[in-house]
């Protein structure tokens, strides 16, 4: 058993460490697929510049190379880390919490709360004296609203448990989406509607720097604190009962949860839409390998997701030429196959089948 | 005597559902590393009982001690450390290796972001070879029937290393093999146990006490021979019984029909 142990770890150590090499090598390789011709050499002779202050790039310092691959394609791919990263945490994180495989980070509603910000923000002009990227804002301010009514409503008479959040997260999902239709309905505007289904189709373009020095360390420290907390989350799958014997009170620290995974799905939607599925996918991928101890399951699924949405929008800036693919579109397309192979491959409990 | 750490103590507890009252008023007194049998019909209360006992209900009126201790003075993490249960439904709709199940029992014990270190391991290691399952301690756990399941979990409450042990019809999906081999390693461990038991025959045979309910309320209680008599379990379950003993001077009870 001691040796198996030792085995174990360390084929989880080199997962870890393999996923890493191969995160920080997507992040670098995804920087060199893009519309604007610029070739691999000129690439990281920017990277090359920027990082290190080497004279011999100097000339790669400014100009439009040095614009397209350090202000618009480096920060995009962080920017496809960080959500892919957040999404698939917090997606292993509600799977937990309401002890279901169906669950994904929008589970409490959170996508049609954003959406119906943007909808407002788009359509009214509602938020717009929150600058440049209101709409974004609203969505987030929409999102967190919606999450904390689902929680709250599911606390009202009696402790909140997994059933009353998923019935609670549906009744506001669908009151959120048909304020959202109405608010488009009446206004009948056809630029504003199409705006609005851009929106909710994701985008990880025109990101910037300053977005990505929020919200890259949210979700960092995000995943970090859940990473920690290993022992409520598999907790939480024997359910409350069992969890109260085994000494933990899930009570308290499910609401800390969830309002922890609404601010980063919040700030993963204020930053590139309601991207579906990754979260859904993600962390039963990964749990199917890894089986279901979130000690595991929680800092290899951040990689993961890291990775799949960083090569996600790659695909998107290349399918299509001249013009780019809204990536919710292309996760969804590519990811229901595979979740349908792993599902029928496997005899498939709600984690991995050994 | 002053109170033990492994004494458990239930006082006038009463609990509703609705307008059922389905305790009512009900104490029970569990000392000296004893074995404890509940016994009673379906519906009596035992569950609910066992349920104040273990936390996870709150009665309405009266309080459960544990080694002279409020319960609800205590935190989970400190019930924990003082009592395991093995509770009737353990079905998962996941899956964790038999091993991490067991380990789950080492958590009262942990820090927020303490490690399973190699002595939990060992600890865990130990716990499964009592009850047998040492050579699954790789499987999972969603596969194995449902009395292998039961052992795991009681795997899981000897991990936990209490004095007092919980167990809610224990023997329920088990063959007659691992239902006699489940009790002695629970009366062997030297650990207070509360257990409610279903057949008549195994609760005369393994309790030290047992106390007998009945419609949320103990009928009787003390030493197996005292408590189940004739007329006593004709009160109780409105059957006809014989009680004879064996060669041995085991209490053996017949059901006429």
């Amino acid at each position: 058993m001691k040796k198996r142990k030792i085995i174990q770890t360390s084929v989880f150590l080199t997962a870890l460490a393999v996923l890493l090499g191969l995160l920080v090598f997507s992040v670098l390789a995804s920087v060199a697929f893009g519309n604007a011709d610029i070739s691999i050499r000129e690439v990281y002779s920017v990277f090359l510049y920027e990082i290190f202050h080497i004279k011999r790039f100097e000339e790669f310092a400014s100009g439009p190379v040095h614009d397209v691959v350090w202000l618009i394609r480096f920060p995009r791919a962080m920017l496809g880390l960080s959500v892919g990263m957040g999404l698939s945490v917090c997606g292993a994180v509600m799977q937990a919490i309401v002890k279901n495989p169906l669950a994904d980070p929008y589970i409490l509603g959170i996508s049609s709360g954003a959406s119906l910000g943007a909808t407002m923000a788009i359509v009214l002009g509602v938020g717009s004296v929150f600058g440049g990227h209101f709409v974004g804002v609203t969505a987030f301010i929409g999102a967190m609203t919606t999450s904390f009514a689902v929680v709250f409503i599911a606390n009202m008479g009696g402790r909140a448990n997994a059933a009353k959040l998923i019935l609670a997260g549906m009744a506001i999902s669908s009151v959120c989406s048909a304020m959202s239709n109405f608010v488009l309905y009446l206004a009948h505007n056809k630029g504003a509607t199409e705006e609005v289904v851009q929106w909710t189709m994701g985008s990880l373009a025109n990101t910037k720097w300053s977005e990505i020095q929020v919200v890259l360390p949210i979700m960092l420290a995000g995943t970090v604190i859940f990473w920690s907390q290993f022992r409520s989350l598999n907790m939480m799958l024997l359910g409350d009962e069992t969890a109260i014997t085994l000494g933990t009170d899930l009570h308290r620290v499910r609401t800390v949860y969830l309002i922890l995974s609404s601010v980063m799905v919040g700030f993963a939607v204020y930053c590139a839409g309601t991207i579906g599925f990754v979260g859904l996918i993600v962390p039963h991928a990964v749990r199917m390998i890894s089986g279901t101890d979130h000690k595991k399951l929680i800092p290899l699924s951040a990689l993961v997701g890291a990775i799949f949405l960083i090569w996600a929008d790659v695909a998107c800036r290349v399918i299509l030429e001249n013009s780019e693919m809204p990536i919710g579109i292309f996760v969804s397309v590519i990811g229901a196959p595979c979740f349908i192979y792993l599902m029928v491959r496997r005899s498939y409990g709600f984690g991995g089948a050994r | 005597m002053g109170t033990q750490i492994n004494d458990i103590e239930a006082k006038e507890i009463r609990v509703s559902y609705g307008i059922h009252e389905i305790l009512k008023g009900v104490t029970l007194e569990a000392e000296q590393k004893k074995f404890i049998g509940i016994i009673g019909p379906n519906g009596s209360g035992k569950t609910t009982l066992l349920k104040c006992i273990y936390r996870t209900l709150d009665p309405a009126q009266g309080a459960v001690y544990i080694g002279g201790e409020p319960l609800t003075s205590m935190k989970p993490r400190e019930s924990a450390k003082r009592l395991a249960v093995v509770a009737q439904h353990n079905y998962y709709n996941f899956e964790f290796s038999v091993q991490e199940v067991v380990l789950m029992g080492r958590s009262p014990h942990k820090k927020a972001l303490e490690r399973d270190n190699a002595q939990d391991y060992e600890i865990a290691r130990r716990a499964l070879q009592t009850v047998g399952m040492e050579a699954f301690s790789g499987r999972s756990f969603s596969t194995l029937s449902g009395g292998e399941q039961q052992r795991v979990i009681l795997a899981r409450a000897l991990a936990q290393q209490t004095p007092c042990l919980v167990l809610d019809e224990p023997t329920n999906h088990l063959d007659v093999t691992h239902q006699l081999q489940l009790l002695k390693i629970v009366k062997n461990l030297g650990v207070t146990v509360v257990s409610a038991i279903h057949d008549l025959n195994i609760a005369a045979s393994f309790c030290d006490i047992l106390y007998v309910m009945k419609d949320g309320r103990i009928e009787g209680h003390g030493a197996p021979a005292e408590v189940l008599t004739t007329d006593f379990i004709r009160t109780i379950y409105n059957v006809e019984t014989e009680i004879t003993r064996d060669s041995r001077g085991k209490m053996h009870i017949l059901f006429l029909s």
